[in-house]
């Protein structure tokens, strides 16, 4: 058969022969582990992003958990201050109203006091003034002089208001 | 004086030069040639003189020589990364690791891209599709040489150059989209890839003419010796540099686009118009709420 050009189908089969040996050689030689390796690390470097997402997002919902908690602890503080400043106002009442009665005790016991001393004063100068009493009219009684007596009652009692 | 001693030996070393070249020009017998220019282009185009023996079985064309030189090259250049190099990878890569990630990532990146449901084989397929057209195309700058069976000493071209092996590549990347479709998308797959009739002949002929067209004129600026000096730099690079580059990304994105065309999940009729309804619903409801406002 005389084909034009002088094409051969031996030689193109075998030029396919070559290629498809060539095609082998460079598929498992080069391509395959080039390949792999690349897709290996190309995986890795996915596996750390994904990695590191992760972590972050995790990071991020810890942090807003915290901020949450922290928010509750700051209102926790507020309450707990509050009630804090109420059991405060009412003790300070408390102890106020406890001085109060104290002082007012005191002060009665005082008044009682100041009374008992002087109803003493009183009835010892009652006491006194009947002695001074007493002698006078004795003395007047004895001497029988009034003019005089009179006046010793006088000078008696003076000399007892100078005594006191 | 320290300007003119030093423009002197320069001066002196020109002079030197271009009467050398004087000489080879005027002096030089060209040897004889194997073939005239006319059987050169005619043989890099046809190869029906120039004939290598394959191990005494066949008489090939010099090309498929150069794709099983290539392939040995490559094939010893991967083993030896397998064993020295691969297990040394490290996570932060190294020069030599960084070319070969960045390598296996463009095409991994374009199977990707074109094809977004199915492309763990065609990565792997566009990459030695690619790693062979550039390290073929290459392969024909160093120039190695292969006995004829005539006795003459021709330089191995680019494997692609030869006709059956664009052909065996173009038909070879048919055949992976017509597979990959059927395995992906059954009769879909199949009508979709047989729809593309044109395929196997555009992408053989655009590698065979592309190969081609750098070697003949590679091979006729070699051809004469006036040409031969500086002049092969620019055509060396233009036509086998870029075109290494430039089919090698050609042929890949080709096979990726039809690939990922043929290999792609046809949704069904109700399917699609129930999808549809959807969008629409949700962008009604997107915007009413703007409207209402």
């Amino acid at each position: 058969m005389n084909v034009p050009l002088n094409i051969d189908w031996q030689q193109i089969l075998l030029h396919l022969l070559n290629f498809c040996i060539l095609f082998g050689i460079l598929y498992f030689f080069l391509y395959k582990p080039v390949k792999d390796f690349m897709e290996k690390r190309e995986a890795s470097y996915k596996k750390q992003h994904e990695d590191a997402e992760s972590a972050l997002k995790e990071a991020e919902q810890k942090r807003n958990e915290y901020e949450e908690k922290l928010a509750g602890a700051e209102a926790e503080i507020a309450a707990m201050k509050s009630e804090a400043g109420a059991k405060n106002a009412e003790e300070r009442a408390r102890m106020m109203e406890q001085t109060k009665t104290e002082a007012a005790a005191i002060l009665e016991s005082a008044k009682k006091r100041g009374e008992m001393e002087h109803d003493k004063i009183i009835a010892e100068a009652q006491r006194e003034i009947a002695d001074i009493v007493t002698t006078a009219t004795e003395k007047i009684v004895l001497s029988a002089d009034v003019s005089k007596s009179y006046d010793e009652f006088l000078k008696s009692a003076e000399g007892n208001v100078k005594n006191e | 004086m320290s300007k003119k001693k030093k423009v002197i030996p320069i001066v002196i070393f020109f002079v030197i030069l271009i009467a050398i070249i004087v000489g080879i020009i005027l002096l030089g017998k060209p040897a004889p040639r194997a073939e005239s220019l006319s059987e050169t282009m005619r043989d890099a185009v046809l190869h029906e003189s120039m004939k290598v023996s394959l191990f005494g079985l066949k008489d090939v064309n010099p090309g498929l020589i150069s794709a099983f030189a290539v392939t040995a090259i490559l094939g010893v250049f991967a083993i030896i990364c397998r064993i020295f190099v691969i297990p040394r990878f490290k996570e932060i890569p190294g020069k030599f690791q960084l070319v070969l990630e960045s390598v296996v990532g463009i095409f991994r990146g374009m199977a990707k891209g074109n094809s977004p449901e199915k492309n763990k084989v065609l990565s792997a397929y566009i990459f030695t599709a690619g790693a062979y057209i550039f390290v073929g195309t290459l392969f024909e700058l160093f120039g190695f040489q292969a006995v004829s069976t005539s006795g003459a000493s021709i330089p191995l071209p680019a494997p692609l150059a030869d006709i059956n092996g664009a052909i065996a590549m173009g038909c070879g990347s048919y055949l992976f989209i017509l597979i990959g479709g059927i395995a992906n998308n059954g009769f879909h797959g199949l009508l979709g890839t047989i729809k593309e009739f044109s395929l196997p002949l555009s992408m053989s002929f655009r590698l065979f003419g592309a190969l081609l067209s750098g070697a003949l004129v590679t091979e006729l600026v070699y051809y004469s010796m006036y040409l031969s000096f500086v002049l092969p730099v620019i055509v060396g690079v233009l036509f086998t540099l870029l075109h290494a580059l430039i089919q090698a990304y050609v042929l890949t994105l080709l096979v990726s686009i039809f690939y990922g065309e043929v290999s792609e999940k046809k949704l069904e009729k109700g399917k699609r118009k129930k999808k549809n309804k959807e969008k629409n619903n949700i962008n009604t409801n997107t915007m009413t709420p703007e409207v209402s406002k």
